[in-house]
């Protein structure tokens, strides 16, 4: 894969997130959509818990809602990105263009995502700090996250390895958003749904009963979620951080590969039915 | 008086069944619309679950049914002025003698008629998956439910004539616009009255939004047990009808200044800018 093809799409996709306005605003309205999104999946839990019978709020419960909701937010904000680029550049042409060019489709998808993840993670830490000082000074609570150069550091560390397993999800997207001439878009929603639920985002996958908590449990995303979590809310331990880093790397190399497979054979079926450029059913 | 004979109702008629029909016409829009609202609003079901705060099941799930015709108002309503501008229908409609106003109107109608399945089926689910605890006055209900849509779609078809004046930002500030509004509307838990966690100046704003004043009458009406007579309920209904009727007579003049203005300026079919 070239590296200087990859490079190249880097910078497009960041062109296309905000080319049409100042990176500035281009950002905050970004970020209003995550923050807002995280307050609310907190709040949904605090007027739940402060008004139960007997009341039974815990801030640790907060943090554990807090986090999982920005994280899901990023996740699922770059890992569509690989099937928007397909779907909306058969629409502009672009796709084909790119296609038609030597080897690069595939660093043409994965410089999206990563320009993308690299907007996403930014916009994620914003909202995080945002919503910790917006929550405890509404709910007049502490909320215990551990915040160092070193939990910080493993936070990121953890959004590192999760590339893996989002890339592969979005390529196992693409290989259908090929073919696809219409609905494609509505796809990655369904996934971001999924994720939302699957992934331990909100809530502990255990609550979703067997055997949807079995499957569940094996994501990497979900993986994900703990080790981050391990890293940044008090109590975490260093091996459960690492253990649950080892098997988000596992699964998200296993699902990269996954993607990767999806992706050739798709492409080199989708070029033999002429489909490459095809907008309409 | 006879549809055919009135040149407004037969506008208002033609932009509904082609709404309509652009829905029930491909079933697929069905299980499309579903997906955001559905999942979303379990996973909220689920917090409230998982933590054993059973009682509030039911405000997440009649979330997930408000959010599809708040999505439907946001992309379908206020930014469909826009879209049709781009692709040159705009200005059909501009130069056509059927009124502007009617074709708001039939937009709002066939968007309902079109987000109904969806709604429904996340209503469904949510009943059949949670079973939340339910005290429900029906016609109240069904009062509230008409009024609150009457309004939001108002305000969809004055956001409609405020997206006009803009170029692509308006996708942006839809996306923008998405999840704060239905955080501080109170989509999933009340963000009005005593349930509230937020200062009353944040529930004094958000009370200008008629999504909020639907959901809260919605909750006391499905969930409290509250009918007409009750003071707050009685308020919230009247002003909800207040905000419907000013909206609408918000959106016409607006659409008229920009159709002028547009005129004046030869900008009404300029596409990007």
């Amino acid at each position: 894969m070239s590296l200087r093809a990859m490079v190249a799409s880097i910078r497009v996709g960041w062109y296309r997130e905000f080319n049409w306005t100042n990176p500035l605003t281009g950002f905050s309205l970004r970020t209003v959509g995550p923050l807002a999104s995280v307050i609310a999946a907190s709040t949904v839990y605090y007027v739940g818990s402060t008004n139960n019978v007997p009341p039974s709020f815990e801030p640790s419960r907060l943090a554990y809602i807090l986090i999982g909701a920005a994280l899901y937010a990023h996740v699922a904000a770059y890992s569509w990105v690989p099937t928007l680029a397909i779907a909306e550049g058969k629409w502009t042409y672009v796709f084909p263009q790119v296609y038609i060019s030597p080897h690069s489709s595939l660093p043409y998808l994965t410089g999206r995502t990563l320009a993308s993840f690299v907007t996403s993670t930014m916009t994620v830490l914003v909202s995080l700090v945002l919503s910790f000082y917006v929550l405890s000074s509404v709910f007049h609570t502490n909320i215990p996250f551990m915040v160092n150069p070193l939990s910080v550091s493993l936070l990121f560390l953890a959004m590192l390895v999760n590339i893996f397993a989002a890339l592969g999800l979005g390529l196992l997207l693409s290989a259908y958003a090929l073919f696809a001439t219409k609905f494609e878009w509505a796809l990655p929603t369904y996934v971001a749904g999924l994720l939302m639920v699957f992934s331990e985002a909100l809530f502990p996958v255990s609550a979703l009963g067997w055997p949807l908590s079995a499957i569940a449990n094996v994501l990497p995303f979900t993986e994900f979620m703990r080790a981050s979590r391990q890293a940044m809310i008090q109590g975490g331990t260093v091996y459960s951080y690492f253990s649950y880093l080892g098997l988000a790397l596992l699964g998200g190399i296993v699902v990269l590969v996954m993607g990767f497979l999806a992706f050739r054979y798709a492409e080199n079926r989708a070029r033999r039915l002429g489909v490459i450029d095809k907008k309409t059913a | 008086m006879k549809l055919h004979s009135n040149p407004w109702l037969r506008t208002a008629y033609a932009r509904l069944w082609l709404r309509a029909k652009s829905i029930y016409g491909e079933p697929l829009w069905v299980a499309v619309n579903i997906g955001f609202p559905f999942f979303t609003s379990f996973s909220l079901t689920m917090v409230y679950r998982a933590y054993g705060l059973n009682s509030f099941t039911g405000f997440a799930i009649l979330g997930g049914v408000m959010i599809s015709f708040w999505g439907n108002v946001l992309w379908s309503m206020a930014s469909q002025f826009n879209w049709d501008k781009q692709v040159g229908l705009f200005e059909i409609y501009i130069t056509s003698p059927a009124p502007i106003s009617a074709i708001l109107v039939g937009m709002s109608l066939g968007g309902i008629l079109g987000t109904a399945p969806s709604a429904a089926m996340v209503a469904i689910l949510g009943w059949v998956i949670f079973h939340p605890p339910i005290n429900a006055v029906w016609p109240a209900v069904i009062s509230v439910f008409a009024l609150t849509l009457a309004s939001l779609y108002a305000m969809g078809m004055a956001l409609s004539s405020l997206y006009l004046a803009y170029g692509r930002e308006a996708d942006s500030v839809n996306e923008a616009l998405h999840e704060p509004v239905s955080l501080i509307s109170g989509v999933y838990f009340p963000s009005t009255g005593g349930f509230s966690p937020f200062p009353l100046a944040v529930q004094a704003g958000a009370s200008l939004i008629p999504l909020t004043l639907g959901m809260d009458a919605l909750r006391r009406t499905l969930f409290f047990g509250q009918g007409f007579g009750e003071l707050y309920l009685d308020l919230e209904l009247f002003s909800l009808a207040i905000m419907g009727v000013v909206l609408l007579f918000a959106s016409s003049k607006a659409l008229k200044y920009l159709e002028n203005k547009g005129r004046r300026t030869g900008t009404i079919s300029v596409r990007q800018r």
